[in-house]
């Protein structure tokens, strides 16, 4: 008898038990997921900040941060035996129009914050010239001199596309 | 003229796309047939507007009219006449309207494909694909114009005297053609590539591919017909969105490895990173679209991956053109920034509103429950799942974590290359088990015992070449698990082929190789896709290889001093300056290759000086084994730095590549005639 009054529900029992399973794996999935998210932010996660804002602060001295600026081209050297780059840029602000202008202005600035760049067993990249802009990872030595160990460069000057170039407004010469 | 007929032909379209939108959906809500034919053919007549427009600009390009603005940015009097073509889309303005263009090409064939099959769906479908083209046309006619051309104000401040309009101002002379052609500024010399020249097109190809699924996903939605009937109009156009975007990003890979010098093909740039968002969802799509046409389930998942895919596009669009985001590749600012965020916020919301709308009125339900954690369509369920975390980990740290902190935090945080790799490396793990064991389990239900018996021979195959690679000499643990988990799916997808052509040998006595050609003529997706999946380990293969057991080294040598590299020598020959015929100056290095004693390559690594900055172009050896992979840093006559590069078995990311190509088109040709009928094998099915 007993038997009999358990087999009747046996199909919506073995039903909750596979959504049971689904929930759980689907669950399972949700955690492992969220795991491999916070740990890998929490582990690899960087300020970007500016180099007024990284000299500003004692606070950032040793510790790993991403910073960006304007490439001074004068001041490129590369070993090419020991393979290190060393370069100077210059603070730009955060908030800007046009990063073109930006870049050009903060390497006239002749007070704008200063930052020594070392990269050390790297190639030198092409687009490392003046008035690129260059975002790093890496961190500031008791020397002052920012040891980076990754260089993304953007050189937006030199493919914007035009903006009235003075050579056209000459007037010609039949006019 | 040529300014005046793009300009006119721009317009036409713009005006045509905004007809077409009303008139069909004004012709579907009042059921007037009129109405939805004459919005058609407004549609169908975008396409030569749009080629017209296009066409005027290539002719200004190739004509050298450098008035335009656009072809005084792009191409100077130097420029071969290949990069004179590709320029138009070597910037924003001439892409914005090649993505117009291609946009509406697909619509026209969507029309002429689907039209009669899909009547009720196309009144709406084509309302959305003219609204995303209408939006496209008028960034180009109102924002980002490429028929402005420059003008001399005469009497204007001289701050302000040049101007570069589409109309011409009152008053205003034309520069000389002199002035002209001595300030062109020419082509981003790392455009100069044979992977740019095809890596744009068919990422716009992608990307619009994937307007036409969301089109009638949406069309479903605003009509109340959600049978399988969009989903029948759009498999395919998925998998061609898909194909061109997969196309687009290994050849992307490709010119990052050639022309950017660091001996790498990804970087988690976020413009790649906005580039593959939308593979990730697409990726998934076409593996769920298979549950709900076989199984009539996952019906309002589908619709949400087709919305997210779209979405996805459209976000990259914003991303990479907006110039918000940090990035190499991104165009430089613009104004199309806000239409393009707020077109994507606009489109995002209808479309999930319209979502809800239908969900909410029961309309979307499922016409089957999952029964089995083991079945297929639960395995397809969770590829699906790790398709999504893969997409969500890469949005997170590409656009999530940045914005989300400079909003709470008030400063922007950010993750490099190694967090991605963090994030993705469980979840490709967990990609390629399921890519293994998803072929091998049952539609609707499959016991442990009898998927652990399929398992058996790949698993066994798959133990039997770690331990071959563990002997040949690769100690690296986390190498040789890679290895395994890569080469398990491999063999799956390899057993699967083979035991569909030994069931049709044994009913029919088939040669193998007519077994295997009918085999997939009878079930090309299915076929196909395994070709897909192979080609897909392949590329694993060559990631795995090329990540860890890559070498990178410098060396100064002198002239006829040479220096060994692993089993290899590098002797510098000599040092050429010379003269390319587009007037850059290159500097050459001539070196021989050695290995085991004997020459094996002459390589030429070199820097070419392009006005704009110095590009060192790699002098490669490639086998399949790897590439010697040689970038000249600097030098003269007398001495050269090196920077030299093993990368084992990186050919095989293109090679996969290719193979992933050729099994995507078996997988989407239109149906073949049926092969000689046969018995259904037991593989077929399944």
């Amino acid at each position: 008898m007993t038997e009999l009054s358990w087999q009747k529900p046996k199909h919506p029992k073995k039903k909750r038990s596979e959504r049971l399973k689904f929930i759980s794996a689907g669950l399972l999935i949700l955690v492992a997921v969220l795991y491999l998210l916070i740990s890998g932010t929490l582990q690899g996660a960087r300020y970007f900040i500016t180099v007024g804002e990284l000299l500003d602060e004692a606070s950032y001295l040793g510790r790993t941060v991403r910073i960006s600026g304007a490439v001074d081209g004068e001041s490129i050297e590369y070993d090419s035996e020991k393979a290190i780059i060393r370069f100077e840029i210059v603070n730009i602000s955060n908030e800007y129009e046009d990063l073109a202008t930006a870049l050009h202005e903060a390497l006239l600035d002749s007070n704008a914050p200063r930052l020594k760049i070392v990269v050390e067993d790297a190639a030198i990249p092409d687009l490392l010239q003046h008035e690129a802009q260059a975002i790093l990872t890496g961190a500031l030595g008791q020397d002052g001199v920012f040891a980076a160990t990754e260089l993304l460069l953007k050189c937006p000057s030199r493919f914007e596309e035009s903006t009235a170039p003075e050579g056209l407004s000459r007037i010609p010469e039949h006019q | 003229m040529l300014a005046e007929i793009g300009l006119a032909s721009l317009t036409l379209a713009f005006a045509l796309a905004v007809y077409a939108i009303a008139a069909t959906a004004c012709g579907a809500r009042r059921s007037s047939a009129g109405l939805v034919l004459s919005g058609r053919n407004a549609a169908l007549l975008t396409f030569p507007a749009a080629l017209l427009a296009t066409s005027a600009l290539v002719g200004a390009l190739m004509t050298e009219q450098y008035q335009f603005a656009y072809v005084y940015s792009v191409t100077d009097p130097q420029t071969p006449a290949l990069y004179r073509f590709t320029a138009l889309w070597g910037s924003q303005k001439g892409s914005l309207l090649l993505w117009s263009l291609l946009m509406s090409a697909f619509t026209s064939a969507a029309i002429g494909l689907n039209w009669r099959a899909e009547r009720r769906l196309m009144p709406y479908a084509i309302a959305f694909m003219m609204a995303t083209l209408a939006f496209f046309l008028g960034l180009s006619l109102f924002v980002e114009n490429p028929f402005e051309r420059w003008w001399i104000l005469p009497d204007a401040p001289p701050a302000e005297q040049v101007v570069s309009t589409a109309l011409i101002p009152p008053g205003a002379i034309a520069p000389t053609e002199a002035n002209l052609r001595a300030g062109a500024e020419g082509l981003n010399p790392l455009l100069r590539h044979f992977g740019m020249v095809i890596h744009p097109p068919m990422l716009y190809l992608g990307f619009v591919g994937f307007t036409i699924p969301f089109a009638f996903a949406m069309s479903a939605l605003a009509s109340g017909d959600l049978s399988t009937g969009w989903i029948k109009a759009t498999r395919r156009w998925s998998l061609i969105a898909w194909i061109c975007l997969s196309i687009g990003l290994i050849l992307g890979g490709r010119w990052a490895y050639d022309v950017l010098g660091w001996g790498g093909y990804w970087g988690w740039d976020p413009v790649e990173n906005a580039a593959f968002l939308p593979w990730l969802v697409g990726t998934a799509f076409i593996h769920s679209v298979m549950i709900q046409e076989k199984r009539g389930m996952l019906k309002l998942w589908n619709m949400a991956l087709v919305i997210a895919s779209f979405s996805a596009v459209m976000f990259g669009a914003f991303a990479t053109r907006s110039g918000v985001i940090e990035s190499v590749h991104s165009f430089a600012r613009s104004e199309v920034g806000f239409p393009m965020l707020a077109f994507w916020a606009a489109l995002t919301l209808v479309a999930l509103a319209m979502l809800l709308w239908r969900w909410r009125q029961g309309e979307l339900r499922d016409e089957r429950q999952f029964a089995n954690l083991l079945s297929r369509e639960s395995l397809f369920v969770l590829n699906n799942v790790v398709f999504i975390a893969l997409f969500l980990a890469i949005f997170w740290g590409s656009f999530g974590l940045p914005i989300t902190s400079e909003l709470l935090l008030g400063k922007e945080v950010t993750v490099g290359a190694a967090t991605f790799e963090f994030y993705v490396v469980p979840l490709f793990i967990a990609m390629y088990v399921l890519m293994g064991v998803a072929p091998l389990s049952a539609w609707g239900a499959t016991s442990l015992r009898r998927l652990g018996a399929a398992l058996k021979l790949p698993l066994g195959l798959t133990i039997a070449s770690i331990a071959a690679i563990a002997l040949s000499g690769t100690g690296i643990a986390v190498a040789l698990f890679g290895y395994g988990v890569v080469v398990f799916a491999a063999y799956v997808a390899l057993i699967e082929i083979y035991r569909g052509a030994a069931a049709r040998r044994r009913a029919l006595g088939e040669g193998w190789l007519r077994a295997v050609s009918a085999l997939f003529r009878r079930n090309q997706r299915r076929y196909g896709g395994y070709i897909v999946h192979l080609g897909v380990t392949v590329i694993g293969i060559g990631v795995i290889a090329s990540t860890v057991f890559q070498t990178e080294t410098q060396h100064t040598l002198a002239r006829g001093e040479a220096i060994a590299v692993q089993d290899y020598a590098l002797r510098y020959d000599d040092f050429i300056r010379a003269q390319a015929v587009d007037g850059r100056m290159m500097n050459i290095a001539a070196v021989t290759v050695f290995r085991a004693g004997g020459e094996i390559a002459r390589l030429r690594p070199r820097i070419d000086d392009y006005p704009q900055l110095p590009m060192k172009i790699a002098g490669a050896h490639s086998t399949l084994e790897n590439d010697f992979y040689v970038l000249l840093m600097s030098g003269d006559r007398e001495r050269a730095t090196f920077r030299i590069y093993i990368n084992p078995l990186v050919n095989l990311v293109w090679w996969g590549g290719i193979l992933l190509v050729i099994g995507t088109v078996i997988a989407a040709y239109p149906k073949v005639a049926p092969a000689s009928a046969g018995p259904k094998s037991e593989a077929e099915a399944t």
